[in-house]
Order: C-alpha cells, then structure tokens, then sequence
C-alpha cells in the first residue's frame, strides 16, 4: 500500500489544502531614517497596503542630552508628529530604511523602543553602491546594534517587494 | 508571500517558460561521470528541465545528451544497442551519431541519403570534475565551461553525489539558503555527524542560538550572513553563498571539507539535489570518504541502484518518533540531506506561495525571488545575460570568520568570498 507520506505529498492531495486564511495581518511600521529613504518611503506609502504604515525620522537631529525630551522627530509622512513609544508599541515589525552614508542615528532611539517593546526591527540600507566602504561602515555600526535583520538592497524597489512578500 | 503568477513563474521550468529560458543559459550538473563509465557503455535516460533525454558515450569516448526517442516510430532509445560510433534503435534500426544524426536507415538505399533528413535534438555534455555539464540553450549563447571550483580540483580532493528529490526546485534550493532553520532540523548533527562535529564555530552557534541576519547582494547571487557573537565584542559569521539560479554553499565549520548544492529542475515536480564536498590542499581522507558513502554529512544512502534516498517518502522517511523524543533528532528523520528533503516534500510537489507566512529572518529568501523576478525581466524585455553565468560569478566561497563590530563582511571578508588558488577556504 501506499504510504501516508506518499499520498499526502501528492500533486492531487495538496489541492485540499485548506483555503482558510492562516494569519492575521501584521502591523508594519516603515520609518526613513533620512531624506534620501524618505522620497523611497512616501512613493511607497501611495500603494495599497493591508496594515503598513509610513513614517520619516529624517528631521531627527541628533540624541536628545538628558531631561531633554524625544517629541518632535518622528512624524507621518504628512507631518504630523508622531509618538515613537506609541507607534512601536503598536506594531508587530518596524522596519528601518537608511540610505548609506548617512546620518542614521535615530536607529538607536527606534531600536531600544524596539526592545523595549520586543518588537522585531529589520533594517533596510539603499545606495550602497555610491559611497566608499568606510562610509557604509559607519551607516552599518549605527544599524546593527538594533537590527535582527539587515539587508543591504542595490534596487529601491527592493523595500516594496519585501513588504509584498511580509504581506504588509 | 508570491503572488500566483510569480510562483508559476518561478517554478516552472519547461521549454518555453522564462525561467526554463535562464536555466537553460547555464551549464546545468546532469550525470555523474561514473553514470557513463566506459566507451559503448548502456545509455542513461535522464529528465532535465521536463525534457527526457538519453545520455550515452561513444566508441571514441564521445559523450551524447539527445532526444530519449527514436525519430521513426518513437521507441525509446534505451534498448538502443551502442555500436560502431552510434546508437543504433533496436526497432528496425536506425542509428545516429553522438550529436543525435541520423546516420543509417536500413530500409532506405544509402544512396538516397534519407538518414541526412533525419536529426535527434542534441545538446552538448561535457566532462568536468567527475560530473557531466549539459548545455540545453540556444548554440550562440554558450558560455564557456563551468569553473566552480570544486570542479576544478583533482578527483581526490572532490566527492560528489546527487540525489532525487520529489519537489519544485525553488523550495529546494530555498532550504539551501534558509539559514534560520539549522538550529533547529539540524540541531543535532552539529555535534554527532562526522562530517560537521567538533568546529569552534558549533560553539559559537550553541552558544548563541539567536543569529542576526545580514543579506547582500553579490555580482552572482547573495551573500547571507548568519552573524553571532564572538569573544571581545567581535562577530562571528557564517557566510553562505547563493548563485542564480541554482548554485548554493554551505559555510564551512573547521577543516572538515567544504559543501554545497546545485538543485536542478528534472521537471516542475521533481530536482536533482547535487551535493559537493571538497578540499583545496588535500586529498579527502579515507575515513571522510567513507563517511560519505555512507550517506553522512550531507550525502545521503540510497535505494540500491538508485539515486533515490533509502527514507523517502514511501517509508515515511523511516521517521524514528522515539529518537525525536529523545532529542537525538529534531524531526525524527535522521541525515541532514533527509531532513531538509522530508520537509520540503512534505509541502506537496509545488508549494502555494500565496499561503506562506514569511518573517524577517527569511529575507534571504525574499531577496533571492526578488533577484531571481528582475533578472528574469531584464532577460525577457531587454535580453540582459542573467548573473551566475559570467565565469567571475562562479569563483566564490563560502567563509566563517571573525570580524570587527562595524565592518561591512563583504568587505572585511572579501579575500574569503572568492576563490584563492592553493589556499583553503577561511574557517572557524
Ligand atoms: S516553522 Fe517554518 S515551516 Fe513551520
Ligand atoms: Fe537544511
């Protein structure tokens, strides 16, 4: 007789795989850490998306000194400032774009909301190929600390195929 | 997630399909050498991107790869009998030459010159590394020989194998670049199999179960990076090769032989899983031979007289529920090559892309599709020669290294990515 292993991993069997859905959709948070990323990421934010959301740190001037507070620097694409705490809090993956070369230092501040939170944060990093190693190295030691997942992409379009493919 | 049309597009390979059209612009692993072992040996049937062909080799020691069926009636040229510089169909006997001639049709005066009319579809087999390359694109766009480099190394220092696998291609060669699942299916060959135990890096892996990704393109294909840590703030990488469309490799873990995959399409439901492990500066030793053999490390056993795995799925892999319990395997099915194949066979012969899950830790694997789409676009609107063709994207390596905190691997890791003459891969 056939074995169970054989049948079920028929051509004919997997047709009665069952066509329910099996997840929710997840909460995506897109932040550009720069302007560069910020024109990638607001071309982005036409298209249709199930729960993404677009948002733009690149008015992020620096870490605040103590007692200073955070408000301000992050804000929607329309520019509405945006609480980060709250934002993060609400989603399932925060995904960083930078370009290289850079200033990426709001990473850190997203990064430890992140954990804070346990949030997952990937990082995407653009335009490597126009600038020296040495300056992609210093985008690279402001993203890693806080990123589970870093991709370093040659095309822009890279960012909207991986959202498509995390069905954001 | 695919959408639909982009997983037909990947997984189908037949003649007439995009992707069919790129594999068919490499020089793909179609036999071993040992398949075709002497002049006027028995041909071979093989399947290979859903075309059946018929390998066979020559009185002079020419080697063959036409149509599987006799242009007359249709019989299968397997029975043929391999005679004077052709094969000759045991039919009413006609024969052709090494490249698919007809060149003798007994019932017609040789006069006539009918068997000139008559011609099998030929493509071209070369012998390189103890494997046999076949070339089934258009003529004028022949690349020149494959060089990988364990291709390119004596036969004592290469072993290959290859296996069947009933599945798509893709979701093989996916596992091949999944690198989140090692710590888990394979858990617990790192310290048993003989071909992985006792490396520095097994303890960098145990050590630190949480691996950081890191995912770059390369002129080929990918790089992925599996990054932990390492002792003074440092990072210890593993970095595994991918090469469009179909070439992967597998970091190596000491001095144990390097590996890694090809995974090519027989038909949209089935791939050959080829599996190479070499060294640079010696030969394999006896006891990593006869590991091998015995089906260790990534080589599998098989059905006697086959390439077909000894577990598959009609023994339901001879999964082992109590050694799964026990922890002696995670799965239950034992040998690294099985466990990545039960599971991927488990996901029926093409999996429903649409249905998947994906998180971030499989950005490799989104960035290989999105590669392997805008490749296959630039090939079909604009003609551009896909990457891994160009004999500079097949001189890679795989490496595990130790690198400082803000380097970028590609980089830093750069001499260990690319093929040094002599000197072995760079290794923890
Ligand atoms: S956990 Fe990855 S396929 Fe099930
Ligand atoms: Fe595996």
């Amino acid at each position: 007789m056939e074995s169970e292993s054989a049948r079920m991993s028929s051509a004919a069997e997997a047709r009665f795989r069952i066509d329910a859905p099996n997840s929710k959709p997840r909460v995506v948070k897109v932040i550009a850490l720069d302007q560069r990323s910020e024109r990638v990421v607001k071309e982005l934010a036409q298209g249709r998306w199930n729960r993404a959301a677009f948002f733009t740190a690149s008015a992020f001037g620096g870490a605040p000194r103590k007692g200073e507070s955070f408000a301000g620097w992050l804000s929607d694409l329309a520019g509405r400032t945006k609480n980060l705490v709250e934002e993060v809090n609400s989603a399932d993956l925060v995904v960083m774009v930078a370009t290289a070369g850079e200033n990426a230092q709001a990473a850190s501040l997203i990064g430890e909301a992140c954990s804070l939170k346990r949030v997952t944060t990937t990082a995407l990093i653009l335009g490597s190929a126009d600038v020296p190693d040495e300056t992609l190295s210093k985008t690279l030691s402001q993203l890693r600390p806080w990123a589970l997942m870093l991709v370093i992409a040659s095309a822009e379009e890279y960012v909207e195929d991986m959202l498509l493919a995390l069905r954001a | 997630m695919l959408r639909k049309e982009q997983n037909d597009l990947l997984t189908q390979t037949g003649p007439g399909t995009p992707m069919g059209q790129m594999f068919r612009l490499h020089w793909l692993p179609a036999l071993l050498a040992s398949e075709l072992p002497e002049n006027e040996c028995p041909p071979v049937r093989i399947k290979l991107l859903s075309e059946r062909l018929l390998a066979w080799r020559d009185t002079q020691g020419r080697y063959a790869l036409n149509d599987e069926f006799c242009a007359h009636r249709g019989v299968s040229l397997w029975f043929g009998r391999n005679e004077q510089n052709g094969l000759r169909c045991p039919y009413h006997g006609w024969k052709y030459d090494h490249t698919g001639q007809c060149i003798e049709v007994p019932s017609e005066p040789a006069e006539s010159g009918f068997c000139t009319k008559v011609k099998l579809k030929s493509y071209p087999l070369v012998e390189r590394g103890g494997v046999l390359w076949a070339y089934m694109g258009p003529p004028e766009k022949q690349p020149p020989l494959p060089e990988w480099e364990f291709a390119l190394m004596p036969a004592d220092r290469r072993y290959m194998s290859k296996r069947l696998q009933e599945s798509n291609w893709l979701q093989a060669m996916e596992g091949g670049i999944d690198s989140s699942h090692v710590s888990f299916l394979h858990s617990g060959e790192l310290n048993s199999d003989p071909l992985f135990k006792g490396s520095k890096g097994n303890q960098y892996n145990m050590g630190d179960m949480k691996p950081v990704f890191e995912v770059v393109e390369s002129p080929g294909g990918l790089f992925i990076g599996a990054r932990r840590n390492a002792e003074n703030g440092n990072y210890y990488w593993r970095v595994t090769q991918w090469v469009m469309p179909a070439f992967t490799m597998i970091p190596p873990r000491a001095d144990h032989p390097v590996h890694g995959h090809f995974w090519v399409p027989i038909d949209d439901e089935n791939c050959w899983a080829w599996s190479f492990d070499y060294k640079v500066t010696r030969p394999l030793s006896q006891h990593e031979v006869e590991a091998m053999d015995a089906g260790k490390g990534i080589h599998v056993e098989y059905v006697p007289g086959t390439f077909r795995p000894a577990a598959n799925k009609d023994n339901d892999y001879l999964v082992d529920r109590a050694a799964q319990k026990r922890g002696d395997t995670f799965s239950g099915v034992f040998g690294i090559a099985m466990q990545d194949a039960s599971l991927q066979e488990s996901m029926g012969p093409i999996i429903d892309r649409t249905k998947e899950n994906l998180v971030s830790t499989d950005n490799g694997i989104i960035m290989a599709r999105h590669r392997l789409l805008r490749s296959l676009k630039a090939m079909m609107d604009k003609g551009t020669t896909p990457p891994g063709i160009d004999l500079a994207h097949q001189r890679v390596r795989s490496a595990a290294v130790v690198l400082p905190p803000d380097q970028p691997f590609k980089e830093a890791a750069k001499e260990a990515l690319v093929v040094q003459a002599g000197k072995e891969h760079v290794t923890v």
